[in-house]
């Protein structure tokens, strides 16, 4: 289990693409803050964008961990960063200080926790001895706190807790509260959970195999990131006003539509050969 | 009083119905796409030099995978009713808009999987990619479109408290996880390794070895498709739909009974009798068909 198993040279270093993710997270989750400011919800796109970028972390984050052997736990590693981010996410939400300024920091933190008590379970308790277990989990778990909190903010315009459990609808032009149609009170947070532990595994979990390259897989991470906010986006709608939700899907359409065809490019430049239409190409050896 | 119950059955048999409908979807989708457990043989194939031209999608394991196709569209589907928009085309949009995502997935993982195989020549083709999305993208639209549908008929109809979103997230786990466990045995066992014996397992000696060639030309998993719709995809349907039908059935007749703890022991009753069919029915296929009846010969 311990045995490292695939080695690449070159390409990104790690801590980079960690301090891409984090920063670039972070201040696009700041950005929707000032909506509260500014009296909008124009800048709820920039939740998506944290997101994309979270999950471009996350992807590298899972690729590190798997290559340490647990190929067919990819998928769970997406399902565990979201379960203790998801934690983390909530109870930073509930820190009102200041109109809710320090939630984005609360959560990292409380996140990083959570993932470290599961990173020491895991190598500890489970005995799975993992040398990068305990540092993985703990960046996984804050890239889920940070996607559902940017997803969260690109769909409601705003993270604080009071945002995501109530919503205003106009009923016979009187403007009422209610928690049933909120992000949590109509469990939207449950999509948003499944968007972002679907993409964050999927990337990796695409791309392995001895043939894999660190920038096609990244490529896919932020279309997976776009691929995401399109859904969100729609739902969107139903949340913010019209002009924030239409700038938001134009911004997912167009980001997909980029990635998707940069990744195809660059699945085309690795792949063995491009056939349209043509027989089994047997081996020289044969079988 | 009575009226209610003669109105909870009913939507219970259609509930599981639909539910029949998107279990026989779900597992012909997967078996087309190789989503499921003999998705890694797929895979390895082209590592022992067997080059293949069937489609290598993998997304995910299926429970999480449809709980995503499923709480989408039931997500989509509840935004857009809050907005005023119709049931049934809301329910349509949602849908439609999931199965896109899921399209979407299919195709860059069998781009990246592939691609990723370079060092063994497996070569991308890309007509797999263009005939047989659109036939994995079709059934899953029917399956997260009755699925949904049951989701709402359970929350509208029969008054089940969950928001619809929570409810596509349970049924769409329960939905990939009744394809899985009763439609992949069909084609990952039986269509895949026709050259080993029934319930011989996959030696490793045999592994890789997957079927490529068909009975007329090259085996594609449109071929897999035709035959895990014949048996697997039905199996899977009864198995989803029995599961729907029963779960609402006992809440529905027996829910008034010692204050819900009715519908809890008919609930165990059911799953204890199920059990016991099971396991005849396991006994009884292994020694008619199964080549160790006698393991001891073997040695």
């Amino acid at each position: 289990m311990t045995v490292k198993v695939e080695v690449k040279e070159g390409g990104m270093p790690h801590n980079q693409i960690l301090a891409t993710g984090l920063i670039g997270s972070l201040v696009g989750i700041y950005i929707t803050y000032l909506n509260n400011i500014l009296g909008t919800d124009l800048l709820a796109f920039f939740g998506g964008i944290a997101a994309t970028l979270a999950l471009y972390w996350g992807s590298h984050t899972i690729k590190r961990l798997a290559s340490y052997g647990i190929g067919t736990g990819v998928p769970s590693a997406g399902m565990i960063a979201f379960g203790s981010g998801v934690i983390g996410f909530l109870f930073a939400t509930r820190f009102a200080i200041g109109g809710g300024i320090l939630v984005p920091i609360i959560a990292v933190i409380a996140a990083a926790v959570i993932g470290a008590v599961a990173g020491v379970m895991a190598n500890t308790i489970l005995k799975m001895h993992i040398p990068v277990m305990v540092s993985a989990l703990i960046e996984m778990s804050i890239v889920g706190a940070l996607t559902l909190m940017g997803l969260s903010a690109l769909v409601t315009g705003s993270f604080t807790f009071d945002a995501l459990v109530t919503s205003r609808i106009s009923f016979f032009g009187m403007e009422l509260t209610t928690y049933e149609s909120s992000l949590i009170g109509g469990s939207i947070i449950a999509v948003l959970f499944l968007l972002g532990g679907i993409a964050i595994q999927h990337p990796f979990n695409a791309c392995l195999g001895p043939s894999w390259e660190q920038d096609r897989m990244l490529m896919l991470a932020l279309e997976c990131g776009f691929l995401s906010m399109i859904p969100a986006a729609v739902i969107s709608f139903a949340f913010i006003s019209m002009a924030a939700a239409t700038i938001s899907f134009v911004v997912a359409i167009v980001g997909w539509f980029y990635t998707y065809y940069r990744y195809i490019e660059l699945a085309r430049r690795d792949a063995a050969f491009w056939l349209d239409a043509k027989p089994i190409k047997e081996p020289e050896a044969g079988h | 009083m009575v009226d209610q119950i003669v109105f909870g059955i009913g939507i219970t048999a259609l509930a599981g119905a639909l539910a029949t409908v998107a279990g026989a979807a779900e597992d012909t989708e997967s078996d087309i796409g190789s989503q499921g457990d003999p998705n890694s043989q797929v895979q390895l194939a082209p590592q022992m030099g067997y080059i293949h031209r069937i489609f290598n999608k993998a997304i995910a394991g299926e429970p999480p995978a449809y709980g995503l196709w499923v709480a989408l569209g039931a997500g989509v589907a509840w935004a857009l009713m809050a907005m005023q928009v119709n049931a049934v085309l809301a329910i349509i949009l949602g849908s439609a808009l999931a199965v896109f995502v899921q399209g979407i997935y299919a195709t860059t993982a069998y781009l990246g999987r592939i691609a990723s195989l370079a060092k063994f020549g497996q070569p991308v083709y890309i007509d797999i990619i263009k005939s047989m999305t659109t036939v994995t993208m079709a059934h899953a639209f029917v399956a997260v479109f009755t699925t949904v549908t049951v989701c709402y008929l359970i929350n509208v109809a029969l008054g089940h408290p969950f928001p619809l979103p929570l409810l596509g997230l349970v049924w769409g786990i329960a939905l990939g996880a009744a394809g899985s466990a009763t439609g992949n045995p069909f084609y990952g066992k039986e269509r895949q390794y026709q050259s080993q014996k029934f319930g011989a397992g996959v030696p490793i000696a045999a592994s890789g070895n997957i079927v490529r060639y068909a009975e007329a030309g090259e085996r594609n998993s449109l071929d897999n498709g035709w035959f895990s719709s014949k048996l697997g995809g039905p199996a899977s349907g009864v198995c989803f739909g029995l599961i729907v039908f029963f779960e609402l059935w006992r809440t529905v007749i027996f829910e008034e009974i010692a204050n819900g703890w009715g519908a809890v022991i008919v609930g165990i009753l059911v799953i204890l009798i199920f059990a016991v069919i099971d396991r005849y029915i396991e006994i009884w296929a292994r020694k008619t068909y199964g080549p160790y009846g006698k393991p001891e010969e073997a040695a």
